[in-house]
């Protein structure tokens, strides 16, 4: 192979393949850039930030929803881009659209609130957007490297954005705690990726299984040898899991959690609880499936990765890298008992069942005597993040088994996380508009609200309820679907998350009905006077919370797509 | 056992076992400094141990020289360095930014000062 067909194959695979399914990511890119440098033009400080922002969000939303309608992902394949660094897949595309949906929505919070009407609109723009393009690429991420910088480039926007509000100390306290754990967590992840790496001589995630499915981990166990590879991969593994446990709020790396959520405005709280815990499931599903999966034919990979292994062995002119994996006899991928990679699965669903049960229960728990609104709802999403970490956990046992059922699994999860943006944003807004109205964030002090705003009295306990999962409401179906598939995957451990989950269903009623009784029951105090709402706080309210009853009485809809955008991902 | 390992790599050409143990080393170094120290600059500090000490693995991992063999990482190991030094500055100044923040409120960067979030 020569230079000249190098750079052509090369060229194709970014020019024909790669960037068209990029637009999303590229659309972001050029609108921070386009409202940094706005400024500097004449005349570039009367344009409002909020207009260039909103433009590119919603510009970046058309690029991620399929040309041909939301069914043209029934047949969408998976695609490798830039030489194997992002994959575009079914689960890529569904969680794009979500996410910059949920972006076009924080951005209409955001202004309605006054977060980001000052001056330094623009610079809160930049930031919520980068965040974004981070977490975008934390979803289609195929490879070590990818999997580090998405992290990255979504966590350090995600630190300014904490104590974007200048001159409060506990914005800057809740910004300096985040900062410096989210810096540890980082180095420490990436320290077992760079040990997984070494081990495995690949950071190209399928590569990686290959090269695990040829180590024979079974057969090594068996013969008693092989111990300390094993154990380096296992502290690599650990080590990758403390940077993913940090950016879920998992226990025991929950601790910034509540402080951050107390600390920073309600506005990115939301964001902090529903962009950056969907794409940090999305990359625990990318890692699970992707070091503890191989799919039947890895032709199309082979394809992609090609000219990455062509571009190293002529630089190092002898060392061939990636594709040696392939060359390797392909092993037998029949899901029985001695498939080679069901000690990796049992060693990630171990770890993630058990977190996921500590999380959920810890945080039910711990929600309790929270006086402070915010700090309640960050332990309810600690809770959440372990429910919907248990799904990922069922899935990924399911899929040694029987890939219908996984995908059933992930499908759950999917909705899970569709309906929790609407409750948790709700929720959000609700902190938000309020605490402009009475400069309070306390519980006491929503005590009576139902008389003075008795549209967003009835539109918090709605969303309060749907958080615990009660029928009515949307938040029941996605809880019933996990359960459902924590069942389909049977065994011991999976039948303690089950029982787990249950349980901390019945625990989470007692807080967030205490909320509800404050609103509804206990009279106003004479102190605080009586908070009123604008039109479009209300109307923002009403849109954002409406769908949570309309999805628990038809959720037929949202179920489907969540549907479509598993059906052929394995 | 131990003493074999050690003895090995004292007599052994440097190979990439050299390297791992300089980066194993740092990397306890950079860990025990973000555990113990108070102010929030020695803890930065720390934290660019670490990361250079998986920098250090992953040129050693990727190096054709010292490791000369299919199990390679190749360029990916230099290339995944390279982004790494560009996110540890881009980190670093975030995170001195904040620092700053946090200075003008508090009159000062002992992490023990921040103490009014009780998490």
């Amino acid at each position: 192979m020569n230079l000249t067909s190098l750079i052509d194959s090369l060229l194709s695979d970014t020019l024909q393949t790669s960037l068209p399914l990029f637009g999303t990511e590229l659309a972001l890119c050029g609108t921070i850039v386009f409202m940094l440098l706005v400024r500097v033009l004449k005349g570039g400080q009367h344009v409002p930030p909020f207009l260039l922002a909103m433009t590119g969000a919603i510009i970046a939303l058309w690029l991620a929803l399929p040309r041909e309608g939301i069914e043209a992902w029934a047949d969408l394949g998976r695609q490798e881009l830039f030489t194997g660094m992002l994959v575009h897949d079914t689960l890529t595309a569904y969680l794009r659209v979500f996410l910059l949906s949920f972006v076009v929505l924080f951005l209409v919070l955001a202004q309605l609130t006054g977060l980001a009407d000052r001056d330094d609109g623009q610079d809160f723009f930049t930031l919520v957007l980068g965040a974004t393009l981070g977490m975008c690429v934390m979803v289609s991420a195929n490879h070590l490297l990818t999997i580090f910088l998405g992290v990255e480039m979504a966590s350090v926007p995600s630190y300014v954005l904490v104590g974007i509000v200048k001159g409060r100390r506990r914005s800057s306290e809740a910004a300096l705690k985040y900062a410096i754990y989210g810096a540890g967590a980082a180095g420490v992840m990436l320290y077992g990726i760079s040990l997984l790496a070494g081990v495995l001589g690949s950071a190209h995630l399928p590569t990686m299984a290959h090269e695990l499915a040829a180590l024979d981990i079974p057969g090594q166990l068996a013969a008693g040898e092989g111990g300390s590879t094993v154990m380096v991969l296992a502290l690599g593994g650990l080590m990758m899991g403390v940077g993913l446990a940090f950016k879920l709020s998992a226990v025991p790396f929950h601790f910034w959690c509540p402080d951050v959520f107390e600390g920073a405005p309600a506005e990115i709280g939301a964001f902090l609880s529903v962009a950056s815990k969907a794409a940090a499931l999305a990359l625990l599903i990318r890692v699970g499936f992707g070091l503890g999966y191989l799919p039947e034919d890895p032709a199309p990979s082979l394809a992609a990765t090609q000219p990455a292994a062509a571009i190293s062995m002529v630089s190092t002119s002898q060392i061939p890298t990636s594709q040696v994996a392939y060359q390797s006899e392909t092993a037998s991928i029949d899901g029985s008992a001695d498939d080679p990679l069901s000690p990796v699965r049992n060693f990630f669903v171990i770890l993630v069942a058990i977190v996921a049960i500590v999380s959920c229960t810890f945080g039910n728990l711990a929600a309790y005597g929270q006086t402070n609104i915010k700090r309640m709802l960050a332990y309810s999403t600690i809770a959440h993040a372990g429910f919907m970490m248990m799904a990922v956990a069922a899935a990924v046992a399911l899929i040694g088994r029987d890939v219908g059922h996984a995908e059933t699994a992930l499908s759950a999860l999917l909705l899970y996380l569709s309906i929790y943006l609407f409750m948790n944003l709700g929720a959000f807004a609700i902190i938000a508009f309020l605490r402009n109205a009475m400069h309070s964030e306390d519980i006491k002090d929503y005590a009576g609200l139902i008389r003075s705003c008795p549209m967003t009295a009835v539109m918090m306990t709605m969303i309060l309820v749907s958080l615990i999962g009660l029928p009515p409401l949307a938040g029941f179906w996605p809880k019933l679907r996990v359960l459902q598939s924590l069942y389909e995957a049977g065994g011991p451990l999976m039948i303690t998350v089950l029982v787990a989950a249950g349980m901390n269903t019945a625990i989470s009623l007692v807080y967030y009905l205490r909320v509800v009784k404050v609103m509804c029951i206990d009279p106003p105090s004479d102190t605080q006077e009586p908070p009123t709402l604008g039109f479009f706080s209300t109307a923002y309210i009403l849109v954002v919370a409406l769908p949570v009853l309309l999805f628990g009485i038809m959720p037929e809809k949202v179920a489907e797509w969540a549907d479509l955008a598993t059906k052929n991902l394995f | 056992m131990q003493n074999l390992i050690l003895a090995n790599l004292l007599t052994e050409p440097i190979g990439v076992a050299h390297y791992v143990v300089v980066s194993a080393f740092m990397f306890t170094c950079g860990v025990l400094c973000m555990a113990t120290k108070r102010n929030v600059l020695g803890v930065l500090m720390g934290v660019e141990l670490v990361l250079n000490a998986a920098s250090i693995n992953l040129i050693a991992f990727g190096s054709p020289f010292l490791r000369n063999d299919a199990n390679s990482l190749g360029l990916d190991g230099q290339l995944m360095t390279l982004f790494v030094i560009v996110l540890a500055a881009a980190e670093a100044a975030v995170a001195l930014a904040i620092a700053l923040n946090f200075y003008n409120n508090h009159d000062s960067i002992d992490v023990d000062r921040a103490d009014e979030l009780l998490g």
